[in-house]
């Protein structure tokens, strides 16, 4: 049970109702209408942050599900539970960016894990990011592309905080899949 | 050259200039009431949230809709003379743009009787509602004794020079012969036919819950820009209470200074909605 309104088609505020008119847009969207000038810049960053952008949707999603299970965001994981799912990670890598299968087994090209450890470093851990952290993700990725994983853990830290505050409900859609996945 | 007759330019300025956006920005000082009226937009009553606004917020408001081009203002409520504030805020604001006030002139007795002929000036209104020129109809809507207290204040407030417009609530005809009665009471009470406001009610707040008024949508509604302490919104029709909750559909930014911001965001949401019916509807 949301917290706060989430806003609905017959709610939502003038300025943002395109975005209500395909349908539900969400427990986020229909969140944020709550302050409609924040519904465009947020979604313009956001959207990019969390989509394909130049690293691709795998490890996209390597960067958010893992950011959002180091978070302990419940209503993250689950959704980017079932969009990892969709663009084709395995059930056992889905397992291993939520922490519940070790990630060497999960995950055994070094390039992979290279840029998981960065991911920890980024969304799990305060202060500096070590060197050797660092190092290794350089050995086997760009700059632009440590750039721009940085750019979604930071984009999923936000969204995780605001899911959790205020309790943004998973779809039950999505929960029975889960389920059905064994991975509610 | 006054400070209302400066030259203002800039997209506000122009838009209404051009007739595109109204003048008035309106300000709902305060949501509770001494009142209960049976189709009030907000829910208002004696028990009612107060989401109430500062004295130097208005003001502020005020100073920065001249700066923008908007040409007036409206402050409404709730009773805004439930705050012993209000008058020194409204003559305040006055300075900056012609101020019209809403009240329901029924606690114009000892100070606050004072405190309403303090507005005597030339650049302020008080807008008072009377619904009908027969007591019992009027007071069905709006009270007990509302009429009776109304038809005591209004020549009093002229008396001290204060303009009064008299503003009339209806379900019934918005023009015609009978509405004569009441045309012909409050000429008797000295306010001119000019300054007498006769429009629908709104099915919106506690009016929707009664199943009163015209249905409308945001087109319908005059775009005057509207700020109360939830944010700012289209039209003073916008930002209304049902069952205790606010309407959202008619917002259109929580930020409300600079003003610049919600005058900007209902610039853009007034270029890109089609023309509505508030012509045809008499809602003003």
């Amino acid at each position: 049970m949301s917290r706060i309104d989430l806003l609905d088609a017959s709610t939502a505020p003038l300025t943002v109702k395109a975005y209500f008119e395909g349908g539900d847009p969400g427990p986020i969207v229909a969140a944020l209408a709550n302050v409609p000038e924040m519904v465009g810049p947020t979604l313009g960053f956001v959207g990019p942050a969390l989509g394909a952008g130049s690293v691709g949707v795998r490890w996209k999603e390597f960067a958010i599900l893992r950011t959002s299970a180091l978070q302990g965001c419940n209503y993250c994981v689950h959704a980017h539970t079932a969009v990892a799912l969709d663009v084709g990670l395995t059930n056992l890598e889905v397992r291993g960016l939520r922490a519940e299968a070790p990630l060497e087994d999960a995950f055994p090209a070094v390039a992979d894990r290279a840029l998981l450890t960065w991911i920890d470093a980024l969304a799990g851990a305060t202060g500096p990011v070590p060197d050797d952290v660092w190092t290794a993700a350089r050995e086997h990725h760009s700059e632009h592309r440590l750039v721009e994983v940085a750019i979604t853990v930071g984009a999923t830290m936000f969204l995780n905080r605001f899911a959790t505050a205020f309790q943004l409900p998973s779809s039950d859609g999505t929960v029975a899949r889960l389920a059905a996945e064994g991975l509610a | 050259m006054t400070a209302t007759e400066q030259t203002v330019t800039g997209p506000i300025a122009d838009a209404v200039n051009d007739g595109l956006l109204p003048g008035r920005v309106w300000l709902y000082s305060n949501y509770h009431c001494n009142l209960e009226c049976s189709y009030c937009l907000t829910e208002s009553s004696p028990r009612s949230e107060r989401r109430q606004l500062t004295a130097e917020l208005m003001v502020a408001v005020a100073t920065e809709a001249r700066q923008l081009g908007f040409t007036g203002l409206g402050v409404t409520g709730g009773e805004p003379f439930l705050l012993p504030w209000l008058p020194d805020a409204v003559l305040a604001m006055a300075e900056q743009l012609p101020v019209v006030l809403l009240t329901n002139a029924t606690l114009f007795a000892g100070d606050r009787l004072e405190r309403a002929t303090r507005l005597a000036h030339p650049d302020i209104a008080l807008q008072i509602s009377l619904d009908s020129h027969l007591p019992d109809v009027n007071d069905m809507a709006r009270g007990p004794d509302n009429f009776a207290k109304v038809v005591e204040a209004v020549p009093k407030l002229l008396a001290a020079g204060v303009r009064v417009r008299i503003a009339t609530t209806t379900a019934g005809p918005l023009d015609g012969p009978l509405l004569q009665p009441l045309r012909d009471l409050v000429a008797s009470l000295g306010v001119p036919a000019d300054d007498h406001l006769v429009r629908p009610i709104v099915r919106r707040g506690r009016a929707d819950e009664r199943d009163l008024g015209v249905r409308a949508e945001a087109r319908d509604i005059p775009s005057e820009l509207t700020i109360s302490a939830d944010g700012a919104f289209w039209g003073s029709f916008g930002p209304t209470v049902r069952n205790g909750r606010l309407d959202t559909d008619l917002l259109l930014t929580r930020t409300i200074l600079p003003l610049e911001v919600p005058a900007n965001a209902l610039l853009a949401a007034l270029q890109g909605l089609p023309p509505g019916q508030d012509a045809r509807l008499g809602i003003r």
